[in-house]
């Protein structure tokens, strides 16, 4: 019984571990689905290890088991005596694990140089905010939030700091995570293969909505990447004598909430400029949805508890105003569409 | 397997003294009584048994987390009560369990093992008891008052700060206080006991394995532990005192933060981690009746002990961290490797082909092979920079540490409680229940903890209180949701199994499981002396001498140690007394007394606690109430009862053994613990002149725009008083021992008189120089290490002033206790004089 026991318990595992492997369904945040050259080399480290390790691993479990059941010879072949049990604990857990480790640690600082910090490309920096993403793309004057745009197929430069707290930048299937610790700038660079839109995730223990900061990161092919910077740094074509406009005004929103080249200019919320090309909410919380949009206005509470974000008390009409606003100000002309034609 | 005779001589000592004899042992009687206990066994059993609530604590916060992590975007708790309920978790696991279950287990078993009558001191056993249960109630007072800490257990600064953390911070950095004075002070107990305390003949490399373990995790703490004790310093400091030490704004560091506590935090890791190898040896060579490899496991030990405190980088790949010495790193993490594979293949070629029998705690040791060994090698993984840069903060480190904690740790503390418990309560446990218990446990465990690995490599990180349906994980949440179930209902099988063994379990005899050490030769239950006459020991394995003497002693030696041991059967009737030898190579040198019950252990820490809680509610001035109590009781605790010193000068102990029992020197228990504390200081002056360069290396001015450089020419005058202060003290020492009496008197009160200078030349500088704490990190430090030795030569001038005082009447006791406490009292400031002179050269030298 005791064996059939520990055999399901195998079984379990193993099929969990083939689930993992095999399941190439849509994981939107796995390293191990990776989609740049720098998750790329560390996906392909951590399979080398696995196998190299897993052997090893596999002889011990082997070991112990014949230890423990096999019974005892008349032969002293094994090590039963002083002299071969200390050769064998030395060859097994001295020598042979030596001979694996060191060219496997070898491979791995191999692997750590070819990941050092590139020169070239775009520079982005990052602030991390509790609970949100600052974006800023210095050279282009162009402020968003939650969302980083990237050319694919070249390196991205980041800098990474923080207003507050630690955070930690991670986008899995692009790269591996960085801290963004308020008082110094960590740099780290990012580079996607392919089209495609990629999630990160705060990874640093960040205070009372951590599991809520989220962001993502969109790869364009470099034509669009170019049509992408002019839309966005010629930003506002925001009318403020519009009713939309008032109304975002009236109701608070730009206490904290920026629209460039326009009087809004709250700046402890996310730069709402671009909010209407944006994939997500709430810093990766919710689809960019108008009807999300209006859910996060009156109820972010329910949907983020304990976010800065107060509800909006306005009248249902305003709010589809200012909702309509939000989404049809300048962004409208990238259409987010962009990306699955 | 019959009883060797040798160890457990019938006592000749007559009826009448043996019944004193036993009165001066019993445990005092009554509330009042248990308040007073100071006995190790006692007190073990406190420890363990309060560590095991903290443990089932700890285990309902994980199982309600569990709950909420089910399924994805769950509502059960939210996330303010599950960040609470982690921080709570993890500090519960690691401050509350671990190390002080361990601690108990060891002040239990450690006096059995190595054949003494208690631990070194005794008193001690008890203030590290106080502080412990005071700081874990401190912990969890802060649910009734509603503002429990919730900056996990590693409390990373800014977070931690008073701007984005309420009082609940204060009762984990208080709470916390507390806990690591209680580690520090258990620490000193086992290194003196273990370097002092060995029966005769138990030489270096004669004491078993699980010795070795906690004598390497007890050095461990003493730096580790008081590393912490400065970090927690330092942030409750900046909590309440308004310093900067990690507020970036004003020049401080949060990154030092994370140095000083991964400084202490990788470490505690081997200091919870080696002790359950030590278990594991035990009841391997137990169960497998030999134990191969005993040189290289001891060298593992020490070796893991040594190297991990170059690891603590490890928790900092992700920080950006300039150029790291990844050759250093790489170098570091093989050692650990082998070291660890060593001991793995040391237990798989012992129990090689001895057919050891399945009972419950050689299926804890089997169970812990297998997940240690999987546990280890994520270990190796996440040492790699590049695939930490991924799985850091993800749920795959999760599932990495607590293989090794749990299966590096709570399994071989099941299998150490299965396999002692009966020593402890003279009871067998049930084997069926045992059997059980590790089946749930070990496939709960799995259930729980592999799926973490997955979970973590497909994007979940840590302490997040939910995740998104869209990152696909709630099949693996809810599947690990139910393993913990499984594992803890075998955790509740084994309390139901200490329970029913009381009822249903068969009596344990003296050596149930045929075990080889000194433990197994007293009784079930054992008396709270342990040994009435001291054991002798004539080679590894004490209880199969007779397989195992391969080199027989030498008969000058044997005599020796039979007449100290002989001297001792039975006796001091009337006081607590033990055999003090070589540190080394375990020749007798000295009776050892030990006090009785005692109340003052218990008035330190009430006194420790009125300080702190007064901190923690702002009423400053309560804080010299809590001092004033501690003062008091260790006034009363340092200084002998009168006629103490009268009667063990005229006890007949020394002549019947031919030892002394007023010692000096290294054989001196005292001599030791000042030594010991001694590194203590030393561990936290290091510490803070680390944070002073670490800060300084990352600040562009130094010191800060707007502040001057300190006088060189006042600041230099002034230690200099100080240092002068150690030749006068010499001087002194040089007529205490030829018995000059006016001499002493006068360089005396040289070194009292300089030590005035000192305190008023420099506090009147530091006044002088007018730097602000609370402007910058700086000035902070600035403060905080000028008065590091203000504390210090206070602290020392009263030692001083009470040694003078004594040395009126005694001056001629060049040879007992008063040359001890000559002895102790110059060490103590000469190390004084060096922490000023390493702070002076700090603060104003240092270019």
């Amino acid at each position: 019984m005791r064996n059939g026991f520990t055999r399901s318990v195998i079984l379990v595992f193993v099929g969990l571990l083939l689930c993992s492997v095999g399941c190439q369904g849509e994981r939107v945040q796995s390293s191990l689905h990776p989609e740049g050259p720098a998750a790329e080399s560390v996906a392909r480290l951590w399979w080398v290890m696995l196998t190299v390790l897993g052997l090893y691993t596999l002889g011990v479990f082997v070991l112990a088991t014949i230890a423990v059941f096999r019974r005892p010879t008349q032969e002293p072949k094994q090590p039963t005596n002083d002299r071969e049990g200390r050769r064998f604990i030395l060859i097994g857990g001295a020598i042979l694990p030596t001979i694996i480790l060191v060219p496997t640690l070898a491979y791995t600082v191999h692997t750590t140089s070819s990941l050092r910090m590139r020169d070239t490309g775009l520079t982005i920096r990052v602030v991390g905010h509790r609970w949100w993403w600052e974006v800023e793309y210095p050279d282009h004057r162009i402020l968003t939030a939650n969302e980083l745009v990237i050319p694919m197929g070249e390196p991205v430069k980041l800098e990474l700091s923080s207003a507050d707290v630690i955070h930690s930048f991670w986008v899995p299937q692009l790269h591996g995570k960085m801290d963004m610790i308020p008082g110094t700038t960590t740099k780290f660079w990012l580079q996607a293969d392919r089209e495609g839109i990629y999630r990160g995730q705060c990874a640093e223990y960040c205070g009372l909505q951590h599991a809520h900061m989220a962001f993502v990161v969109k790869s364009l092919p470099p034509d669009k990447f170019v049509r992408w910077l002019e839309n966005s740094a010629s930003a506002t074509t925001v009318t403020e004598d519009g009713r939309g406009f008032q109304l975002f005004k009236k109701h608070g929103c730009s206490v904290c909430h920026a629209i460039q080249g326009t009087e809004a200019k709250g700046w402890s919320g996310p730069d709402l400029t671009l909010i209407a090309t944006r994939e997500t909410l709430a810093a990766g919380t919710i689809e960019n949805t108008p009807q999300n949009l209006l859910q996060w206005l009156v109820t972010p509470q329910s949907i983020k508890p304990g976010v800065n974000m107060p509800a909006t008390e306005a009248s249902a009409e305003e709010l589809q105003m200012i909702v309509d606003f939000l989404l049809k100000q300048n962004g409208s002309s990238t259409e987010r569409g962009d990306d699955d034609e | 397997m019959s009883e060797p005779s040798r160890n457990v001589e019938p006592s000749s000592t007559p009826d009448a003294e043996l019944q004193q004899f036993n009165a001066t042992w019993a445990s005092p009687r009554g509330f009042p009584g248990w308040l007073s206990e100071v006995n190790n066994r006692p007190l073990g059993i406190r420890f363990m048994l309060t560590a095991l609530a903290f443990f089932l604590i700890g285990g309902i916060l994980a199982l309600l987390m569990r709950i909420q992590l089910a399924v994805s975007e769950n509502t059960f708790l939210g996330p303010d009560l599950y960040n609470q309920l982690f921080t709570m978790h993890g500090s519960t696991m690691m401050y509350l369990f671990s190390v002080p279950f361990l601690e108990g287990l060891a002040l239990y078993i450690l006096p059995l093992l190595i054949g003494s009558r208690d631990v070194a001191f005794p008193r001690l056993t008890a203030l590290g008891y106080w502080t412990y249960l005071f700081g874990g109630i401190l912990f969890y007072i802060s649910f009734f008052v509603g503002e429990v800490p919730d900056a996990g257990w590693f409390a990373y600064t800014p977070l931690s700060s008073s701007k984005y953390s309420g009082l609940g911070l204060d009762f984990w950095a208080l709470g916390l206080s507390l806990v690591e004075v209680s580690g520090i002070v258990a620490a000193v107990e086992i290194v003196v006991t273990i370097l002092k305390l060995r029966a005769p003949g138990m030489t270096l490399a004669r004491m078993p394995i699980f010795v070795w373990t906690i004598l390497a995790a007890g050095l461990m703490s003493l730096f580790a532990f008081t590393t912490l004790l400065v970090a927690t310093l330092l942030l409750e400091l900046d909590r309440t005192g308004g310093t900067k030490f990690f507020d970036a704004d004003f020049g401080g560091n949060n990154l030092l933060w994370q140095h000083l506590f991964w400084f202490f935090g990788h470490p505690e890791v081997y200091i919870i981690f080696l002790p359950a190898t030590g278990i594991i040896s035990m009841v391997v060579g137990t169960f497998a009746r030999r134990l191969l490899g005993y040189t290289y496991i001891t060298v593992a030990i020490l070796v893991t002990a040594f190297v991990s405190f170059g690891l603590w980088m490890h928790h900092m790949y992700t920080t950006g961290l300039p150029e790291l010495s990844l050759g250093f790193f790489a170098a570091a993490s093989l050692m650990i490797a082998l070291a660890s594979g060593v001991q793995i293949f040391a237990w798989i070629a012992t129990l090689w082909g001895r057919r050891p029998a399945l009972r419950p705690p050689l299926m804890f040791v089997l169970g812990f092979i297998f997940i240690f060994v999987l546990g280890g090698m994520t270990g190796v993984m996440v040492a790699v920079v590049p695939f930490d840069w991924q799985v850091h903060d993800t749920y795959f480190i999760v599932a990495h540490f607590h293989y090794v904690l749990i299966g590096g740790a709570v399994f071989p503390i099941f299998a150490g409680m299965y396999y002692w418990i009966p020593k402890f309560t003279g009871r067998m446990m049930l084997p069926k229940l045992g059997h059980l218990n590790f089946w749930l446990s070990f496939v709960g465990f799995n259930m729980t903890f592999f799926p973490m690995h997955i979970m973590g490599f497909f994007g979940m990180p840590r302490r997040v209180y939910t995740y998104l349906p869209i990152l696909e994980l709630d099949g693996y949440n809810l599947f690990a949701t139910i393993g913990a179930f499984v594992f803890a209902a075998g955790t509740l099988l084994f309390l139901l199994d200490i329970l029913l063994s009381f009822w249903w379990g068969a009596p344990a005899r003296n050596d149930p499981w045929g075990g080889d050490t000194l433990e197994w030769t007293t009784s079930s239950p054992p008396p709270s002396y342990g040994f009435l006459v001291p054991p002798v020991v004539r080679s590894r394995h004490p209880r199969w001498e007779a397989e195992t003497l391969d080199c027989p002693p030498s008969a000058s030696i044997e005599a020796a140690n039979q007449r100290a041991t002989q001297a001792l059967d039975g006796r001091p009737t009337e006081w607590r007394g033990t055999l003090v030898t070589h540190a080394v190579n375990a020749t007798p040198q000295a009776i050892h007394y030990l006090p009785g019950p005692s109340y003052q252990p218990l008035f330190v820490a009430i006194g420790l606690v009125v300080a702190l809680v007064s901190v923690l509610l702002k009423v400053h001035l309560v804080i010299l109430v809590g001092v004033a109590i501690m003062a008091i009781a260790l006034g009363r605790w340092l200084s002998p009862k009168p006629d103490l010193v009268k009667r063990l000068r005229e006890s007949d102990m020394a002549d019947r053994a031919g030892l002394p029992i007023l010692t000096t020197g290294s054989r001196s228990v005292a001599w030791c613990g000042m030594v010991t504390f001694l590194s203590i200081l030393a561990m936290s002056l290091v510490a803070l002149v680390y944070a002073y360069f670490y800060i300084r290396l990352y600040s562009p001015q130094w010191p800060p725009a707007g502040v001057s450089e300190p006088s060189r020419l006042m600041f230099t005058l002034s230690y200099g008083l100080l240092v002068v202060s150690a030749p006068a003290l010499m001087w002194a020492n040089r007529s205490f021992n030829r018995g000059y009496e006016n001499q002493i008197q006068f360089s005396m009160t040289c070194v009292l008189l300089l030590a005035a200078a000192f305190l008023a030349t420099n506090v009147y500088a530091v006044i002088d120089y007018g730097v602000s704490i609370n402007e910058s990190a700086y000035g902070s430090l600035f403060g905080l290490l000028s008065v590091y030795p203000w504390l210090l030569v206070v602290v020392g001038a009263l030692l001083l002033i009470n040694a003078q005082t004594r040395a009126w009447s005694e001056f001629r006791d060049t040879q007992g206790h008063m040359a001890m406490q000559m002895q102790v009292t110059s060490l103590y400031w000469y190390a004084t004089v060096a922490a000023a002179v390493v702070i002076f050269g700090t603060l104003i030298l240092s270019p």
